[in-house]
C-alpha cells in the first residue's frame, strides 16, 4: 500500500523548474561566512537540518486518533483547492491526495505516520527560505539606488556618486530605540513586530535594518509575491520563507508554526506582521492574534528546557514593536474601499490593488520625494515574550525596575516545561501589550492630523448620520479657512501635550509648520497622488471632497480623538473614538 | 523534540505548594481557613498578628510571598494598587495571582486583572467569583465558584487549594467576563434589594433581574467578554444566591434606598466596601459613550447620586419602550 502512496516524482523539465522554482546562485564561489557575520549568513548550511527538524517535530506532534482526522482534513481541503487550480501542481498532487482519501481508513498507525511524513516534508521544503550573502550585499548596494532612480531619474544622473543618499534616506526617516536594537541583536534573538499598512512595509523594514547595519531578519512572505521572477529571486535569497495562503489545511499551518518556532529557537532574527494583513481602515492594530509571532513563546520555553539541562541560561528573545508611519499610503484607496465594504477582514489578498500597478508606484514615489521624509519608522522599546521591558543588557525588568528571570514564566514547580495552553495565553497577553506599545510609539503625520481635523468637522456637521452616510457627503461640507486654522492649532496643542506625557509622538513637520503650511502640505501630497481630490480651498472656504479617504488617514488618530478634541467637538470625538469598536 | 518535559508530567505534583492570602479582612481570612484544609497557608495581614489557626502562618513580611505558588489577593479595590505594588517587589513569573475583587478600575471599565498585570510582574493571573461566601469558605458548607483565567494552571491551583468535597470550583478562560460579571452583578443585587423592599412581587423582580442580566451581558460583550459567562456562576449564580437569601451588602443598600434613606445613610447602613455603587456610575458613563443602552445602571447611578427618588426610578424603568428579548 505504501508503494501506491508514493509522492509525485519530481519533474525533470529544466525550463519548467526555472519558471516555477526559486532561483539560486551556484555555490561555487559562495565563500564561507566569517565569525562576525550575522547568524542568517550561515542559514544555507543549516537549511536541510531545519527542514528535517520541522518535519520530524510536526510528525511527532500529530498522534493517535487526531492523526486520521488531520490527514483527512488536509486531503479534502487540498483536493478542493487543487481541483480549482488545475495547474501543474494539481496534476502532480491530485492523484496522491485522492489515494490518501481512499486508503486512509484502512491504514495502520505506522502507515498513517508514513503518509503524514510524505505530506509534511515537501511542505516544509516548500516553506523553507534561502539566504545568500552575495545577494544581500548586492541588494544593499543597488536597491536604494534603484528606488532613487524610480523616484527621481534626473537627480540620479546629476548625483550618481551619492546615489544611496538620494533614495531611501530621504524617503524613510528612522527614529526610536535603535541603539537598544543594536545591543539586543548581539545578545539574543530579535523578533521585529511592526504595524502593517502597506506592502512596502517589509521593504521599509529591510532597508532600515540594512542602513543601520543591523542584522537582516527572516520573514514569511505570501507565495503570491513570488510569482514575479525578479521579486521572487530577491525575496527567496534574502531569507524570506514562503507562505501559501491558498493552503488551508491544519497540517500546513502546523508546518508554518513549527518552521518559525525552529528558526527563532535557532537564533534567527525574525520579522512578523502581527496584525496579519494590512490595516484596511488605516487604524492602528487594535487586536492582535500574533499568529506565527506567537511561536516565539514556545521557542523560548524549548530553549529554557534545553538550557536548564546544560545548566545554562537560555538565549533571550526580544520583541521589538515598530510603527511604520506614512504620510501617504500607496494602497490607501483600495484599502479604505475594502474597509467600507466591510469585507476587510474576510478578503485576504486584494489581487489588483495599487501595489500591482506600475503607474501608481511612480506617482506615489514622485509625490513622496517632493514631500521629504514621508515615512517615519519608529523602533519602540524591546520587551521579552512575556511583555516585560528589557534593559540594554537584555535582562527582563519587573514594573518596579527589578531584574527578573524570564524562565520563571515557563516554569512549573521549579522546572521549565512546555505547555501549549499556557503559551497561547501568554501570546494573547503579548498581543494586548503590543497594541499599547503601538499606540505610544505612533508618529502622527501631517496628513493624518489635517484629515482628522477635517473629518471631525464633517462628523460635527452631520449629527445622527452613520459612517456610510458620511462618506457619501462629497463636496457638501465647507469650512471657513480661518475657523479651520483655529481648530487645527488647538488640536495640535493637545496632541503636543499628549506627546509630553509619552502617549504619542508627532512628526517634525507638525512641530515646525504653521497651520496654513500643514494644510498646504497635506493637500499637495494627496493631490499629487490620489486619483480623487480629498479637499480643496475655494474663496477662503475648505471644501471636503472625499470623506472616505479622509477617514482612512484620520483613523490613525482614533485612540486619541477624545483627548485632543476642543470645546464643541466632544460629541464628534466620541463618535470617532467609537470607530475603534467597529474594527 | 523527544524527551521534552510538559506541565502534565507525572512527578511534578506532590504536596500542595504554599498558598498565600494577601489581606486579612473577613474574606481573606475565610480564604485562608479554606486553604488551610488542603495544606500550608501564609496569611499576609497586619490586622491580627497573633492569630492562631492550624496550618496558617500569619505575617506582615511580604518577602515571604516569594515562597508561595498561588496568591489570593483579597485587599479592597481602593487599597489594591498600593498593596500590589508592595507585594510585586517579591514576585516574578512563577507566581499565580488570583483576586476576588468585585470592583472596576475606571470609566473604561477596566478590571482588577489589568492592575495585577501592570503593577506586578505576574502574568498568570485569575479572578475567583460566584456565590462563594465567607460562610461557604469558613464552614465548608456546600457551594461553588468559578475561576476566570486564561492559564489552565491557575484554575488548577485554586481547585487544589480550595476545592474539595464541599466546594466545586469551575474554570473559565473568559477572565474578563468573570471579572465583569462579578462587578456588574452588584448592580443587579442592588436592584433586587430595592425591588423586594418597595413591595414588588416575584414577577416584577424576575423581569427586572432577567433584563438586568441582559444589560450587563451587553456591556460585557462590548468589552470582549463572552455572553454565556453571564449565565454562569459569576453572575447568574450570584443572583440566585441573593434571591435565595444571601447577605450581600448591595441588597441592603437597595432596601435602604427603597425605604427612602438618603444615599449616604443607605451606604452607612449597608456597611462593607460596596464596590457596586461606583460601578453604576461608571457603567452609565460608559454606556453613554459607547452608545450601549444601560437603563438599569443609569437609574441606579441617579438614585445613589440623589438625583432620582425611588418612585421616580420605578416610573423611569417601567415607562421605557418594550422591545424584543
Amino acid at each position: 500500500m505504501l508503494c501506491a502512496m508514493s509522492q509525485p516524482a519530481p519533474k525533470s523539465s529544466r525550463i519548467r523548474d526555472l519558471l516555477t522554482k526559486p532561483i539560486r546562485l551556484p555555490q561555487w564561489f559562495a565563500g564561507r561566512p566569517s565569525a562576525g557575520d550575522p547568524r542568517v549568513f550561515s542559514f544555507n548550511d543549516e537549511r536541510e537540518s531545519v527542514v528535517n527538524e520541522v518535519a520530524a517535530r510536526v510528525v511527532a506532534q500529530c498522534l493517535g486518533a487526531r492523526l486520521e482526522l488531520l490527514i483527512n482534513d488536509s486531503a479534502h481541503r487540498e483536493i478542493e483547492r487543487l481541483e480549482k487550480q488545475r495547474d501543474d501542481e494539481a496534476r502532480e498532487w491530485l492523484g496522491f491526495w485522492r489515494t490518501v482519501v481512499r486508503k486512509l481508513a484502512r491504514m495502520s498507525e505506522t502507515e498513517r505516520h508514513e503518509t503524514l511524513r510524505q505530506i509534511v516534508e515537501p511542505m516544509a521544503r516548500d516553506v523553507a527560505g534561502n539566504f545568500d550573502p552575495r545577494v544581500y550585499r548586492f541588494a544593499q548596494q543597488v536597491i536604494p539606488g534603484l528606488i532613487a532612480g524610480v523616484m527621481n531619474p534626473k537627480q540620479l544622473m546629476v548625483d550618481a556618486a551619492s546615489v544611496r543618499k538620494l533614495g531611501a534616506e530621504r524617503l524613510v526617516s528612522l527614529t526610536g530605540h535603535l541603539d537598544e536594537m543594536h545591543a539586543l541583536s548581539q545578545i539574543g534573538t530579535v523578533v521585529v513586530v511592526p504595524t502593517h499598512s502597506s506592502n512596502l512595509d517589509s521593504l521599509a523594514i529591510g532597508e532600515s535594518l540594512a542602513r543601520e547595519n543591523l542584522p537582516p531578519v527572516v520573514y514569511g512572505a505570501g507565495k503570491n509575491l513570488f510569482t514575479n521572477p525578479i521579486i521572487s529571486f530577491f525575496m527567496h535569497n534574502l531569507g524570506a520563507y514562503r507562505i501559501d495562503r491558498r493552503i488551508k489545511s491544519q497540517i500546513y499551518k502546523q508546518v508554518l508554526k513549527t518552521y518559525s518556532c525552529v528558526m527563532i529557537e535557532r537564533g534567527y532574527h525574525s520579522l512578523f506582521f502581527p496584525g496579519g494583513t494590512r490595516s484596511r481602515s488605516g487604524m492602528l492594530e487594535g487586536r492582535l492574534k500574533l499568529g506565527l509571532a506567537g511561536t516565539a513563546v514556545e521557542a523560548y520555553a524549548r530553549n529554557a528546557i534545553r538550557a536548564k539541562s546544560r545548566g545554562e541560561a537560555p538565549r533571550p528573545i526580544f520583541f521589538v514593536p515598530v510603527t511604520i508611519n506614512y504620510a501617504l499610503v500607496l494602497e490607501a484607496e483600495s484599502l479604505v474601499e475594502d474597509y467600507l465594504k466591510e469585507k476587510g477582514q474576510a478578503r485576504y489578498i486584494i489581487e489588483d490593488d495599487e501595489f500591482s500597478q506600475l503607474d501608481r508606484w511612480l506617482a506615489f514615489f514622485r509625490r513622496l520625494t517632493s514631500y521629504g521624509a514621508a515615512c517615519v519608522l519608529r523602533y519602540g522599546p524591546a520587551i521579552d515574550p512575556f511583555g516585560n521591558r528589557v534593559d540594554p543588557q537584555g535582562r527582563s525588568l519587573a514594573p518596579d525596575g527589578r531584574v527578573i528571570d524570564p524562565v520563571s514564566y515557563v516554569t512549573h514547580r521549579g522546572e521549565p516545561v512546555l505547555d501549549p495552553a499556557r503559551d497561547a495565553a501568554y501570546t494573547r497577553d503579548l498581543g494586548r501589550e503590543l497594541v499599547e506599545h503601538y499606540r505610544r510609539e505612533t508618529v502622527i503625520m501631517t496628513t493624518q492630523l489635517v484629515a482628522h481635523v477635517l473629518f471631525r468637522k464633517l462628523v460635527r456637521e452631520t449629527p445622527g448620520v452613520d459612517l456610510f452616510g458620511r462618506v457619501r457627503r462629497r463636496g457638501e461640507i465647507t469650512w471657513a479657512h480661518a475657523e479651520y486654522v483655529t481648530s487645527y492649532r488647538e488640536t495640535l496643542d493637545r496632541l503636543r501635550a499628549l506627546q509630553d506625557q509619552g502617549e504619542v509622538h508627532i512628526n517634525s513637520y507638525l512641530e515646525t509648520d504653521s497651520a496654513e503650511r500643514s494644510l498646504e502640505r497635506a493637500l499637495e501630497a494627496w493631490d499629487g497622488y490620489h486619483t480623487r481630490t480629498m479637499a480643496r480651498i475655494t474663496d477662503g472656504q475648505i471644501v471636503i471632497e472625499d470623506p472616505a479617504l479622509l477617514l482612512y488617514y484620520q483613523n490613525r488618530l482614533v485612540p486619541f480623538a477624545e483627548r485632543i478634541a476642543g470645546e464643541g467637538d466632544e460629541r464628534a470625538a466620541i463618535e470617532i473614538a467609537a470607530l475603534a469598536g467597529a474594527l | 523534540m523527544s524527551g521534552v518535559a510538559t506541565s502534565s508530567d507525572p512527578g511534578s505534583d506532590g504536596e500542595r505548594p504554599l498558598v498565600a492570602v494577601l489581606g486579612g479582612g473577613p474574606f481573606g481570612l475565610a480564604l485562608a481557613k479554606a486553604a488551610a484544609r488542603t495544606g500550608q497557608v501564609l496569611l499576609l495581614s497586619r490586622r491580627d498578628p497573633g492569630l492562631q489557626l492550624d496550618n496558617v502562618r500569619v505575617t506582615a513580611d511580604l518577602a515571604q510571598l516569594a515562597d508561595a505558588e498561588l496568591i489570593f489577593m483579597a485587599v479592597p479595590s481602593r487599597y489594591a494598587k498600593e498593596a500590589l505594588r508592595d507585594a510585586g517587589h517579591h514576585l516574578d513569573g512563577r507566581h499565580l495571582l488570583v483576586h476576588v475583587s468585585r470592583g472596576l478600575l475606571d470609566d473604561e471599565l477596566r478590571t482588577m486583572s489589568h492592575l495585577l498585570r501592570s503593577v506586578t510582574p505576574c502574568r498568570r493571573v485569575g479572578a475567583l467569583a460566584g456565590p462563594i461566601s465567607v460562610d461557604v469558605l469558613t464552614n465548608a458548607s456546600p457551594g461553588g465558584g468559578v475561576v476566570g483565567s486564561e492559564f489552565p494552571e491557575v484554575a488548577e491551583a485554586v481547585r487544589g487549594a480550595l476545592g474539595g468535597p464541599t466546594l466545586r470550583i469551575y474554570d473559565s478562560i473568559d477572565l474578563r467576563g468573570v471579572e465583569l460579571a462579578a462587578a456588574l452583578t452588584g448592580l443587579l443585587l442592588f436592584t433586587i434589594g430595592f425591588a423586594q423592599r418597595i413591595g414588588f412581587g416575584p414577577a416584577t423582580i424576575a423581569t427586572v433581574t432577567t433584563r438586568g442580566v441582559a444589560e450587563v451581558s451587553r456591556i460585557g460583550t462590548a468589552l470582549g467578554a463572552r455572553s454565556d459567562t453571564f449565565g454562569g456562576l459569576a453572575c447568574f449564580g450570584d443572583l440566585l444566591a441573593a434571591v435565595a437569601g444571601s447577605d450581600r451588602p448591595e441588597l441592603e443598600l437597595g432596601r435602604a434606598l427603597a425605604e427612602g434613606a438618603t444615599p449616604n445613610a443607605a451606604l452607612l447602613r449597608a456597611g462593607g466596601n460596596i464596590e457596586g455603587i461606583e460601578v453604576a456610575r461608571r457603567v452609565s458613563t460608559f454606556g453613554t459613550r459607547r452608545k450601549i443602552e444601560t437603563p438599569l445602571a443609569d437609574v441606579i447611578a441617579k438614585m445613589v447620586g440623589g438625583e432620582l427618588s425611588a418612585s421616580q426610578a420605578v416610573r423611569t424603568l417601567m415607562g421605557r419602550d418594550v422591545g424584543s428579548e
